[in-house]
């Protein structure tokens, strides 16, 4: 499996420098599960992160802050690192980063014919939106637009649209003028993680009819 | 600091390694110290640009090296990037500070650092070690022209607007922006080359 798509260098940036919102975060932090190259431009961000933190002029601390630190390592004999907590949410979906298994689990939940979908709950209020869209081979996604930025990493199968293949590990990244018509051509079934601003609005009739479903 | 000849960059980055290996190993209170003057201070700073009130970000400061005491072991001395490690533990401790403003105070703030725990998955060709991306990265830093790096520093890590790059480089708002594309071009072929 090799990686083709890639986000833009702006949100890898954006995510080593801690400002992208936690939806966005989920996003980004789906396609380095799968991409070491990715993976190695975050790193050479935070590598500026040092940079930029070494060369900040020093603001003087509080008097008595280092004795008062050291008072306090005396008081800490043995630091322990916290254990790594994983629950068992999304455990049955290759390919997320383990901290999602912490959060609420949720079940698949028809809203189309042939696509199936799962929300992620954020533990915090998020402009972007963020869950799990699981469509059947052959199935044309719901034509849809949205009104924010929109992130699909594929998990599992695959999809084509104008802007080429999609397939395990691929970062699809698009504005709302985009109007693409995606088609799963993958056997089995295509598992994407979905991170989205702004509101969904389907389009056509039915589109209108399910519209009440896909809340989230 | 940018500005620096590489050599000093280097024996910089190797002391402050050699420092918290010091806290890591022999929990070393004059290496901790030694730290603690150089980038409490700085780490306050950054945390005031980020709205901190003097206080709070005083408190961040001290937890932040606080958190170097307590993680030193985790720190990879080999990687050479000891001021990149503790920006990672300013930034964690910030979004942290910022969630609990908008949260309610009973929840649960810990979660950052597992958010930003790098997951290498199961994928046939993703096994590329944690220690080879450093020594990639290294090289492609090293690579990249300081002019280029502080475009992407102000940018993405001052926050700093396009325009006000402009006036402060005293170039184009067209170059800012063309210069950044090139920057972040250039590092990711810099880090394909070497892969």
């Amino acid at each position: 499996m090799t990686v083709h798509h890639h986000p833009p260098d702006e949100l890898l940036a954006m995510f080593a420098a801690g400002t992208l919102d936690l939806g966005q975060h989920i996003g980004v932090a789906t396609h380095l599960v799968g991409c070491p190259k990715c993976r190695a431009v975050v790193r050479a961000m935070e590598h500026v992160g040092g940079a930029m933190l070494t060369g900040l002029p020093p603001t003087a601390m509080s008097d008595g802050a280092l004795e008062a630190m050291e008072r306090r390592l005396d008081e800490t004999s043995r630091t322990s690192i916290p254990e790594r907590r994983r629950g068992p949410a999304f455990r049955d979906v290759p390919g997320l980063p383990d901290f999602l298994n912490s959060y609420p689990d949720s079940p698949w939940r028809w809203i189309a014919p042939k696509v199936h979908l799962r929300p992620i709950r954020l533990p915090e209020p998020s402009a972007t939106r963020v869950f799990l869209l699981k469509s059947s081979p052959g199935t044309r996604m719901i034509e849809h637009t949205h009104t924010g930025l929109e992130m699909t990493c594929v998990l599992s199968g695959s999809f084509v649209h104008a802007g080429g293949h999609f397939g395990p590990g691929d970062f699809d990244f698009g504005d709302g003028s985009v109007d693409h018509d995606v088609r799963i051509n993958s056997t089995e079934d295509c598992i994407c993680l979905v991170a989205m601003q702004g509101d969904l609005k389907l389009n056509g009739m039915i589109g209108r009819l399910l519209q009440p479903l896909i809340r989230m | 600091m940018l500005s620096e000849t590489p050599d000093n960059e280097t024996s910089d980055a190797a002391r402050w390694a050699r420092l918290i290996e010091a806290v890591a190993v022999r929990r070393d209170r004059e290496a901790f110290a030694a730290l603690f003057r150089h980038f409490a201070p700085r780490i306050k700073t950054f945390m005031k640009r980020s709205g901190a009130s003097e206080q709070l970000a005083d408190e961040l400061a001290q937890e932040a090296l606080f958190a170097v005491w307590s993680k030193a072991s985790l720190f990879d001395p080999g990687s050479a990037g000891a001021a990149a490690w503790i920006f990672t533990i300013a930034r964690n401790l910030r979004i942290d500070a910022l969630r609990r403003q908008k949260r309610t105070p009973t929840s649960d703030t810990s979660e950052t650092e597992l958010e930003f725990q790098r997951d290498e998955g199961p994928l046939p060709d993703a096994g590329v070690a944690a220690s080879e991306i450093e020594a990639r990265v290294r090289d492609a830093l090293s690579a990249l022209p300081d002019e280029q790096m502080r475009v992407i520093e102000l940018s993405f890590f001052h926050e700093t607007a396009h325009a006000e790059i402009a006036k402060m480089l005293d170039i184009p708002l067209g170059t800012v922006k063309s210069r950044l594309r090139l920057a972040m071009a250039r590092l990711r072929s810099l880090l394909d080359d070497f892969s």
